[in-house]
C-alpha cells in the first residue's frame, strides 16, 4: 500500500506539472492551448540532439528548456494575435481550434522527419530505499526536480512583484490594467513560462519512461483533465489534482487491473468536476 | 383566434416550412446523389465517399448539439461508437434482426446523450466544462472498448457477421443509404429550427440569461438539443458500421472522428443548416487529395486548419451571407440616387 501511494505521488507530482503550464494560459488569458503537449515534444526531440551533438545532460536539457520558451513566445507573437482581440467563449474556441492546427502541423512534421525517434534520459545507479521501498533513481530525481520547480513557481507568484503582477491579471484583469499593469505583457511572459514548463515535463518524463515523437496528445489531454479538476488557473490545484488523480490512477491499477486504472481515473476527475465546478482550489465565478 | 384558426394556421406554417427546405435540401440530394456515376468503378473510392455521407451525418448530429443549443459534446465519436458496436453486439452475439439492433442501439446513445446534456444542465457547466465531461466520457468509452476484448474484439476491432451477405454490403447501396440518412437529418434539423424549439434555441444562443427570464425553459430545451443528436449520432454510426462490416476503436475514435467533425462543422459555418454538408463534403475532398503529400498530410492538413481559421473563423457560410448582405445594403442605398 506504502508503496502504491509512493509511486502514485511520484506519477501526480509529473501529472501537477503537465497541468501547470496549461492552467496557467487559461487562467491568465482565456487560451486553452492543445499544443502544449507538442511543446513538450518538440524539446525532447530538441534535447535529443543536444545529447547526440556531444552536449552533456545539463546543458542539452538547458536547451530544451530554452527551446520550450521560444515556442511559447512564437505561439503568442503569431497565431495567438487574433485569438487575443477576441472575448469570452469564442475566444477559448478559436484558440482551441488555432492550437489544436499547430498540434497538427508539429505531429505530422516530427512523424515524417523523425519517426520512432524517442527520448530517454537514463539515470543510472541501484534503487533507493524510502519508507522500505525501493524507488528508481530516475523517478525519484524526475520528482525531485518537479517539486524544486513547483517551490520556485510558488515563490515567483508569491515573493516577486511581477509574479504578484500575473496573479493580480488572473484575478482581475480590469483592475490591474488601472494600477498600471499591462495584461499583454503578462500573458507573454506567462506563455514563455508554459513552454518552459512544456520543456520541463519532456527531461522528467524521459528519465522515468521514453517520450517519443507522438506522445504530444496524450499529455495534452491527461494535463487538460488535471487542470479542470484543479481549478482553472491554479497552480497549487494542478499539483494537488495531479497527486490525487495519480495516487487514485495507481492503487486502481493495483486492484483492479491497468485498464480499468484509467475509467477510475477519469471517473474521478468527472466526479470532482461535478462537485466542486470550479475545481479543488479554483475560484469561484 | 378559434382552435381551428390556429391549427390551420401551423398547417401552412409547416407546409411553407416544408416548401422553403425542399429545395435546398433537394438541391443538395440531386448534386450528392449523382456521385457514384463517376466514382463506381473504384471501391476505395465508393468506400471514400460513404464514410465522407457518415461524416456529413455526425457534422449534422453535432451542429444540432453544438450549432443550435452551445453545448460542446466532445463525445461524437463515442456517441456514434455507441450506435456502432451497440449495433454489431446486438446483432452479432444478442442475434437481433440487423434493423431492430440499429434502432436499439441508436436509443441507446440517444438515452446517453440526453444524460450527458441532463448533468450538464443541472451543474450548469459552461462550454469549457461541459466539453471536459464529454471528453472524459469519450476517453472512458475508449477505454472500456480496448479493456472489455471479449465483447468489442479490443484492438483488433469487430467483424460484423450479421447483413454481410444483404445488399447494404454491396459497392454502391451503402452510399445512399447514407446519403438518405444525410438529406432526412437535414429534414429534422431545419423543420426543428422552424418550430418553438428553434425559436427557443435561437433565444438560448443569443443570450441565455435573457431567454430564461422570458421564460424559455433553457434546461429542457438543451436536453432536446442533445436528444436529438445523440440520437443522429448513434443512427449514422450504427448504419456505418454495418455497411462497412468492420469496427474498430479508431472507427469512431476522437482524433479520428471529433476532431474532424469539429474542424468540418467550424468550415462550414457553426450553427447553419447546411454547414455540415459543406464541410463534409470539402475536408472529404481536400483528404484525398492530401494522399499525394503521404506522410506529409497531416501537416499540410494542420497548416489548412490554421489558415481556415485565422482568415474565416466563422466558417464559409456565414462569412459569405455577409458578403451578400452587404452587397444588398450598399445595392439599396444606391438605388435612390
Amino acid at each position: 500500500m506504502i508503496a502504491n501511494v509512493l509511486d502514485g505521488i511520484v506519477f501526480g507530482i509529473q501529472l501537477g506539472l503537465w497541468a501547470a503550464g496549461l492552467t496557467l494560459v487559461y487562467g491568465l488569458g482565456g487560451v486553452l492551448n492543445l499544443a502544449h503537449g507538442q511543446i513538450a515534444v518538440i524539446s525532447a526531440v530538441a534535447l535529443a540532439f543536444g545529447m547526440d551533438a556531444g552536449l552533456p545532460v545539463l546543458p542539452a536539457a538547458g536547451l530544451a528548456l530554452l527551446v520550450g520558451g521560444v515556442v511559447g513566445l512564437f505561439l503568442d507573437l503569431t497565431i495567438l494575435r487574433p485569438v487575443y482581440r477576441l472575448q469570452g467563449e469564442a475566444r477559448v474556441l478559436l484558440s482551441l481550434l488555432l492550437t489544436l492546427g499547430v498540434a497538427f502541423i508539429v505531429d505530422g512534421f516530427l512523424n515524417w522527419r523523425y519517426p520512432g525517434r524517442s527520448l530517454s534520459l537514463f539515470i543510472g545507479g541501484g534503487a533507493i530505499e524510502i519508507l522500505g521501498v525501493p524507488m528508481r533513481r530516475g523517478s525519484l530525481l524526475a520528482s525531485a526536480i518537479t517539486l524544486v520547480a513547483f517551490a520556485a513557481l510558488f515563490s515567483f507568484f508569491r515573493f516577486t512583484a511581477l509574479g504578484r503582477a500575473v496573479r493580480s491579471v488572473i484575478e482581475d484583469e480590469e483592475g490591474a490594467r488601472l494600477v498600471g499593469i499591462d495584461p499583454a505583457r503578462m500573458l507573454r511572459l506567462i506563455l514563455v513560462l508554459s513552454g518552459v514548463l512544456a520543456a520541463l515535463v519532456a527531461v522528467t518524463r524521459s528519465m522515468v519512461v521514453s517520450v517519443d515523437v507522438q506522445a504530444g496528445f496524450g499529455i495534452t489531454v491527461l494535463a487538460l483533465i488535471v487542470t479542470v479538476v484543479g481549478g482553472l488557473g491554479s497552480v497549487s490545484g494542478a499539483l494537488l489534482a495531479g497527486i490525487i488523480l495519480g495516487i487514485v490512477n495507481v492503487i486502481a491499477a493495483d486492484v483492479i487491473g491497468t485498464f480499468m486504472s484509467l475509467v477510475i481515473l477519469l471517473l474521478a476527475a468527472a466526479v470532482t468536476i461535478l462537485m466542486r465546478p470550479s475545481g479543488l482550489l479554483g475560484v469561484e465565478e | 383566434m378559434s382552435e381551428r384558426g390556429t391549427a390551420g394556421a401551423a398547417w401552412t406554417r409547416a407546409a411553407r416550412s416544408v416548401r422553403t427546405l425542399s429545395i435546398p435540401v433537394v438541391a443538395v440530394g440531386a448534386v450528392l446523389a449523382v456521385v457514384p456515376l463517376w466514382l463506381d468503378h473504384s471501391g476505395v473510392l465508393m468506400g471514400v465517399a460513404v464514410l465522407g455521407l457518415a461524416f456529413a451525418c455526425y457534422a449534422i448530429g453535432f451542429n444540432v448539439i453544438f450549432g443550435s443549443t452551445g453545448q460542446l459534446f466532445l463525445c461524437v465519436g463515442a456517441l456514434a461508437g455507441i450506435g456502432g458496436y451497440g449495433g454489431a453486439i446486438l446483432a452479432d452475439t444478442v442475434g437481433l434482426p440487423v434493423v431492430v439492433s440499429i434502432l436499439l442501439a441508436t436509443l441507446v446513445s440517444c438515452v446517453t446523450g440526453g444524460l450527458l446534456s441532463l448533468i450538464a444542465v443541472r451543474r450548469s457547466l459552461g462550454v469549457i466544462f461541459t466539453g471536459i465531461i464529454t471528453l472524459i466520457f469519450t476517453l472512458t468509452f475508449d477505454a472500456l472498448l480496448l479493456g472489455l476484448g471479449s465483447l468489442t474484439g479490443g484492438e483488433n476491432g469487430f467483424l460484423i457477421e450479421s447483413g454481410a451477405d444483404s445488399f447494404i454490403r454491396r459497392r454502391i447501396p451503402p452510399y445512399y443509404v447514407m446519403l438518405v440518412l444525410a438529406l432526412v437529418f437535414l429534414v429534422v434539423h431545419g423543420l426543428l429550427r422552424r418550430s418553438h424549439v428553434g425559436w427557443a434555441w435561437r433565444a438560448l444562443r443569443d443570450d441565455e440569461l435573457a431567454a430564461e427570464l422570458a421564460g424559455v425553459d433553457v434546461a429542457r430545451y438543451r436536453i432536446y438539443g442533445a436528444l436529438v443528436g445523440a440520437a443522429m449520432l448513434g443512427l449514422a454510426g450504427a448504419t456505418y458500421a454495418f455497411t462497412e462490416g468492420r469496427i474498430s476503436p479508431t472507427t469512431f475514435g476522437f482524433a479520428q472522428v471529433d476532431v474532424v467533425v469539429i474542424v468540418m462543422l467550424a468550415f462550414g459555418g457553426i450553427g447553419t443548416l447546411f454547414g455540415p454538408i459543406l464541410g463534409a463534403v470539402t475536408f472529404t475532398i481536400v483528404d484525398e487529395v492530401l494522399i499525394e503529400f503521404g506522410q506529409l498530410r497531416l501537416v499540410v492538413y494542420g497548416a489548412l486548419v490554421l489558415l481556415l481559421f485565422l482568415f474565416l473563423a466563422r466558417g464559409v457560410i456565414p462569412t459569405a451571407r455577409d458578403v451578400v448582405t452587404k452587397r444588398r445594403v450598399s445595392q439599396a442605398s444606391a438605388a435612390p440616387d
